[in-house]
């Protein structure tokens, strides 16, 4: 592989697919920094390890996907977390993909298509299965629905977004759908990557807003 | 043991409250008495008895059946000493314990239920009858209330207290199966996440080395689908009733050719309503079986969007010839067309069926919310 080393971190708390995965990546040209079995050790090891990707299991034992993906992107905001569950728990998934991750993959994906996804994660591409997007799909229309009259504006997605969203969801992949609505296979990706883009600073606002809320700000010294 | 002892707790309340009645009685009634001090010697005796049952009572060891015998007996004791204090004639009016006598009734209603709460009542229902003088002038309708109210005391109240019994049993039982319930599902969900790890690795590792290998990969890729689909169907909110969640209905079909996609949460819809639309779904997903060959794959997209639900079918299939569903209609043979748009169109819905060459087929269903059909057409 001629292509430049991509550093990428592997947390997983089951050490065959650590292992297994590793080798992957490692056959495949890339450069495995670091390995860790629970969020703890993830944290401590992230900013020496400097990954650009960090390959995330979503069933660690001692947090939660959202708190692992938020620590992560805390101590390394360069590295974007691409998530590999087993168990595909919707919640969890839509909850780590809000909270900043930038991929999310099935771990029965064969290997062809993981190394592609690890390689799009890289490349700043949103890894999107059919199900992520229907997720995505659905907590927009959740947002939407929730839209208070007088209340902050909710994101929106628009109506190309939505369209694209839909065809990802129904298995078409960006190839297909750039040549069915006559688009670019770039345009495509940039639709997909916006709606995430959506999702993050929502995400983020929303933090933010409870923080207010909840005088949470109030502990930061007066100017 | 709540229940029971606030019970308890009452019969306490009860004796105090009906000990202040006899003394303001025998305040107002003292005319009645013969010899007063002794009334009051008696109403001491009373107050000193309610004291110690009432502390007695609080405990349950302290319950015993020698406490609750003799209680029945002091209180006899107290009813009958009328006969000593009052003045003989006066048997119409309130005997010198008044309401108090009812204590022990209750105390044993409550301790071993409704029998022995009227065999309570009958002691000292008889008690009662006996401080009659002349005996004969008991036979008055208004000196036989106090026992049949004794009577009925102990038989209400001891109904309700086993009833009380029961139902904290029930409630204990049922909270302890429900913690059991709970621990077990938690063990299932470390175990089936580990299962899905390992089903995960050797679907891939089996397919990568090929050959026999490869079956035994793909046989553990369907496990590691109904599995998955398992768990998801595990966890999902309490629906009012007559609703039922269409994703969970719907994701029953998914396996290892056919990705059911849906929203986080779940999908409500009318029990008719969301059985019809799983039927149409069927019925689409059967004919991509049937015509697109084992390889094809499948993909079944549902959203709410408010109004109404909107489910994608769309298969990677070589597609349908124009004109073919036309032709098959006009020609009688309905099949697909009819099983799909007719139950959609019965829910006040409309199916699209668009297909193109190289592009597979997608169905479109669109069923609005609101609207339910009662009954649901026969399946076919």
């Amino acid at each position: 592989m001629t292509e430049p080393q991509v550093r990428v971190m592997i947390v997983d708390d089951h050490p065959m697919w650590r292992d297994a995965v590793a080798r992957d990546l490692t056959e495949a040209g890339f450069e495995v920094t670091a390995t860790a079995s629970d969020a703890a050790q993830a944290l401590r090891l992230v900013a020496a390890a400097r990954p650009d990707v960090v390959v995330l299991d979503l069933g660690l034992p001692d947090a939660s996907g959202v708190e692992v993906t938020q620590g992560i992107l805390q101590a390394r905001p360069d590295a974007r977390v691409l998530i590999l569950s087993a168990s595909g728990e919707q919640q969890d998934v839509l909850d780590a993909v809000k909270a900043g991750a930038a991929g999310y993959l099935l771990k029965s994906a064969a290997r062809a298509e993981f190394l592609d996804a690890v390689r799009r994660t890289a490349a700043g591409d949103a890894v999107f299965t059919p199900g992520l997007a229907g997720l995505v799909l659905g907590e927009f229309r959740r947002l939407a629905a929730g839209q208070q009259p007088d209340g902050p504006a909710e994101p929106q997605l628009t109506e190309r977004e939505a369209e694209i969203l839909r065809m990802v969801a129904t298995g078409l992949s960006y190839k297909q759908i750039a040549e069915r609505l006559v688009l670019s296979h770039r345009t495509v990706q940039n639709h997909v990557q916006n709606t995430l883009t959506k999702l993050h600073l929502h995400n983020r606002v929303e933090l933010v807003r409870y923080a207010i809320e909840h005088g949470l700000d109030s502990d930061t010294p007066a100017p | 043991m709540g229940l029971q002892a606030q019970l308890w707790r009452g019969i306490a309340a009860f004796r105090f409250a009906s000990l202040a009645y006899a003394a303001v009685l025998l305040v107002v009634d003292r005319a009645n008495y013969d010899r007063l001090v002794l009334a009051w010697a008696v109403l001491a005796g009373m107050t000193g008895w309610t004291v110690a049952t009432s502390y007695a009572y609080a405990v349950p060891a302290r319950r015993t059946r020698a406490l609750l015998t003799a209680d029945v007996a002091v209180t006899a004791a107290a009813l009958l000493s009328t006969l000593a204090v009052q003045r003989p004639g006066e048997g119409s009016a309130m005997p010198v314990t008044a309401t108090w006598a009812a204590g022990p009734v209750l105390a044993w209603a409550v301790a071993y239920g409704r029998r022995a709460g009227m065999a309570a009542a009958i002691v000292l229902g008889l008690c009662d009858i006996a401080r009659h003088r002349p005996l004969s002038s008991a036979y008055h309708a208004s000196a036989l209330n106090g026992p049949i109210l004794l009577l009925l005391a102990g038989w209400v109240v001891g109904y309700v207290s086993r009833l009380a019994v029961q139902a904290e049993q029930a409630v204990q039982q049922a909270a302890q199966v429900e913690a059991a319930s709970r621990e077990r599902e938690r063990i299932a969900r470390g175990i089936h996440d580990s299962v899905l790890q390992v089903l995960a690795l050797v679907h891939r590792r089996g397919i990568e080395a090929g050959g026999e290998a490869a079956e035994i990969g793909r046989l553990a890729g369907e496990q590691e689908t109904a599995l998955r689909t398992l768990i998801a169907a595990g966890s999902v909110a309490p629906l009012a009733p007559g609703e039922l969640d269409l994703c969970r209905l719907l994701s029953q079909e998914s396996s290892a050719g056919v990705s059911v996609v849906t929203p986080a949460g779940p999908v409500r819809l009318g029990r008719a309503a969301a059985q019809e639309t799983a039927l149409a779904v069927r019925a689409a997903l059967d004919n991509v079986r049937q015509h697109c060959g084992p390889g094809a794959k499948a993909w079944v997209l549902v959203e709410d969007e408010g109004d109404q639900v909107t489910v994608t079918i769309r298969d990677d299939g070589p597609g349908i010839p124009a004109g073919r569903l036309a032709a098959a209609a006009a020609d009688g043979r309905l099949g697909v067309s009819q099983a799909i748009r007719g139950r959609i169109r019965d829910l006040g819905g409309a199916a699209d069926i668009s297909s193109g060459p190289g592009t597979g087929t997608e169905i479109v269903l669109r069923v609005p919310r609101l609207l339910d059909i009662p009954s649901p057409r026969p399946t076919t």
